[in-house]
Parts: C-alpha cells; structure tokens; sequence
C-alpha cells in the first residue's frame, strides 16, 4: 500500500491529541477553581469592610473547588492510565475497561461536535492478550471517525462482545458507511494497526454498522 | 455608564462566578453556555464587549467570531482559551478579534481587556459617525 503510515505515527498522533484535550479540561478546571479562590478573596475584602460572612455561599464555594478537584483528578487519572498501557507492549487486558476508557478520553471531542458517545458493553470480562497502546489508538481512531460520520440523531453506540475466540467491537450511529469511506478517512493508517493487532475489520453497508474482530491472544510474531 | 460585556462559554460554573465578580464591579453581565444563544442577544442587546471561550460545543469560537463580526464589525471580541496556540492566536487576529487570553486569567486582566475594548468601539463608533457627519456635509448644498 503507497500510503501506508507506520503505526507508531498515528499513535503519535493519538497520545498528542489526547494530551491537548486532556490539557484543556484541565484548564477549564483551573479556571474555575482560579474563580472560585478569587470569590473568596473578595468575599474577604467586603468582610474587612463590614459585611458580614454567607455561610452558604461560602459552603457553595467550597463545593464548587471540590466537585473540580474531582473532575480533575478524574482526568489526570485516566491520563495516567494512558500512559501507563504503553509499559507492556504485549499484555492482558479486560476489553470494555480498556474501551470506556476511550470513550472518556473522546468525550470532549463528541461533545464539540453535539454527538453522544454511548456504550453497550457485556457484564461479564473481555479478557485478550494484546497490545494495549494500539488497540487503544485503533479504539480512539475508530471513535474519531464515528464523531465525523455521526447520522443525524448524533449517537454512537460502541459494543464489545465475545465472538468465537475473540472478541468484536462494534460501532453503530453512521450517517452512511463504507469501506471507501474508511479508506478515505484513515488514508492507509488503519491497515498497520489492524496488522499488528491481527484484527479484521467489516463495514456493514445496510446496518451502518463498523466492527473489528480481534483475536484472544495477539501473535507472538507481531510487530510489537 | 457601567460596562456592558456578554460572556460565553461552555462552563456553567465557570460564567456563573466570573459574571458574580464582574456584577460586583459595577458591570453588566450577560451570559450564554452556546454560541447560538450569544448571537441570538447580539440581535437584541448591545454591547461593550464579548469574552468568547475558543472550544466550544456544536459552533466553536472562531466560527461565532466570524459571525458576530459579519453582525456588528465594530464589536471587540476577546478570546479567552484553554489552549493558546500560536495558529489559533493568528487565526482569532485575522478574523478580528481584539485579543486572546489563555485560562485561568486574573480577573484584572479580564477587566482591562473590557475596558479597551469599549474605548476601541467607542473610537470606532465615533469615527462612523464622523464620517456620515462629512458625507452629509460635502452632498448637501446648504
């Protein structure tokens, strides 16, 4: 294939966008905590002059700084998480965990384009043994093109279930789909992932439907 | 006359303080968590200035950028962003904001941003007015 890019490059590309998204809800946090201290400050000032203190919205306030602490703890976590799934290149993974985590990470970028990111997930464990940082950056590059090819309710619904040895992820909510359009979208980056990955992947014309079959176990004679 | 400034942004925690503090500086805040709805008051209220945030749900801020100047030219834009890059502070001035500020701000400096930009409108507004004043003057044989 002329065009097709190293896997590396498009997760490059993945952890960076990430890192951007991640950076800017960390951000927006920030101001709201940075807000929140100079509330208080002036809540202070007036106090000196004579007005006497709101408890309440003090409390108010304060509950505001720790539902941010959270948020952003939340993204830091799933941030270390990330950068955690690059210290084994070849591991054991649960694969709805490693999905969710995804679709967290893409959530501001469906948000932006007014498109709901929902999940379809078994209760029970996907266990593979894979390599963690593509599949995550084949996940994320799966979502990316769902956002842009939302249909006009502006839902996707990714799944995961067992299939044989494996497991299938699936991806519905498509304007309209087909394996042209992949082509076009991914312009020769997806083809790399799928191959170290031993994935296959369909496209559904009818059903509007994208899904991926991957293998229990990655083989050992993958680039990984 | 107290400064009247419209501030949009996604965070709704984010406007509701800024516009507290704003209030207890004597201005007059307005507020939306969408970009649709900040060009739907631009229909009916007039403004000093717009604190706009860059990444937005469904229009985005350069796109509302693009359209309040389309509205009112003479409107100042401040950007307020996440994530300053230099590409978004070129495009932001090219497509006529006043400035661009990366988050968290001082409040003071939000403050004398709005403050610029209602003595730039002003001018501008002046200038206008300036010139219709001449243009009536030189067609008119009084």
């Amino acid at each position: 294939m002329e065009n097709r890019k190293l896997p590396d490059e498009s997760a490059l590309t993945f952890y960076s966008r990430v890192s951007a998204s991640i950076s800017h809800e960390l951000k927006n946090s920030l101001a709201v905590i940075n807000e929140s201290a100079g509330f208080l400050e002036d809540i202070m000032l007036m106090a000196q002059k004579g007005r006497p203190l709101d408890p309440k919205q003090i409390g108010t306030l304060a509950g505001t700084i720790l539902r941010q602490v959270q948020r952003s703890n939340a993204i830091i976590k799933n941030m270390n998480r990330l950068a955690h799934s690059l210290d084994e290149k070849r591991a054991s993974i649960e694969l709805t965990e490693l999905l969710g985590l995804m679709v967290r990470l893409a959530e501001r970028s469906a948000v932006n384009k007014g498109v709901n990111l929902l999940t379809d997930f078994p209760e029970s464990a996907i266990l593979l043994t894979t390599c963690p940082f593509y599949l995550e950056t084949l996940a994320w590059m799966l979502l990316d093109f769902a956002i842009n090819n939302c249909g006009g309710d502006k839902t996707i619904r990714l799944s995961a279930a067992l299939s044989g040895s494996g497991a299938q992820i699936g991806l519905t909510g498509f304007e309209k789909i087909s394996m042209d359009a992949v082509d076009d979208f991914f312009s020769g980056r997806l083809a790399p992932l799928l191959t170290i990955l031993n994935g296959d992947l369909t496209v559904d014309e009818n059903d509007r439907r994208l899904a991926v079959m991957l293998p229990e176990t990655v083989s050992q004679t993958s680039k990984t | 006359m107290s400064d009247n400034v419209l501030i949009v942004d996604d965070e709704k925690e984010f406007l509701d303080l800024i516009s507290d503090r704003l209030e207890a500086r004597d201005m007059k805040v307005s507020t939306a968590t969408r970009a649709k709805d900040a060009l739907s008051l631009l229909d009916k209220e007039s403004y000093d200035a717009v604190v706009l945030d860059l990444q937005m749900p469904e229009m985005d801020g350069l796109e509302a950028l693009k359209r309040i100047k389309e509205k009112n030219p003479d409107l100042q834009v401040i950007l307020l962003t996440g994530h300053a890059t230099v590409e978004k502070g070129v495009e932001a001035m090219k497509l006529g904001a006043m400035d661009l500020i990366e988050k968290p701000a001082d409040l003071s400096t939000i403050i004398d941003r709005i403050k610029r930009a209602k003595a730039e409108k002003i001018i501008l507004v002046e200038k206008k007015s300036e010139q219709r004043i001449r243009d009536i003057l030189t067609r008119k044989a009084w």
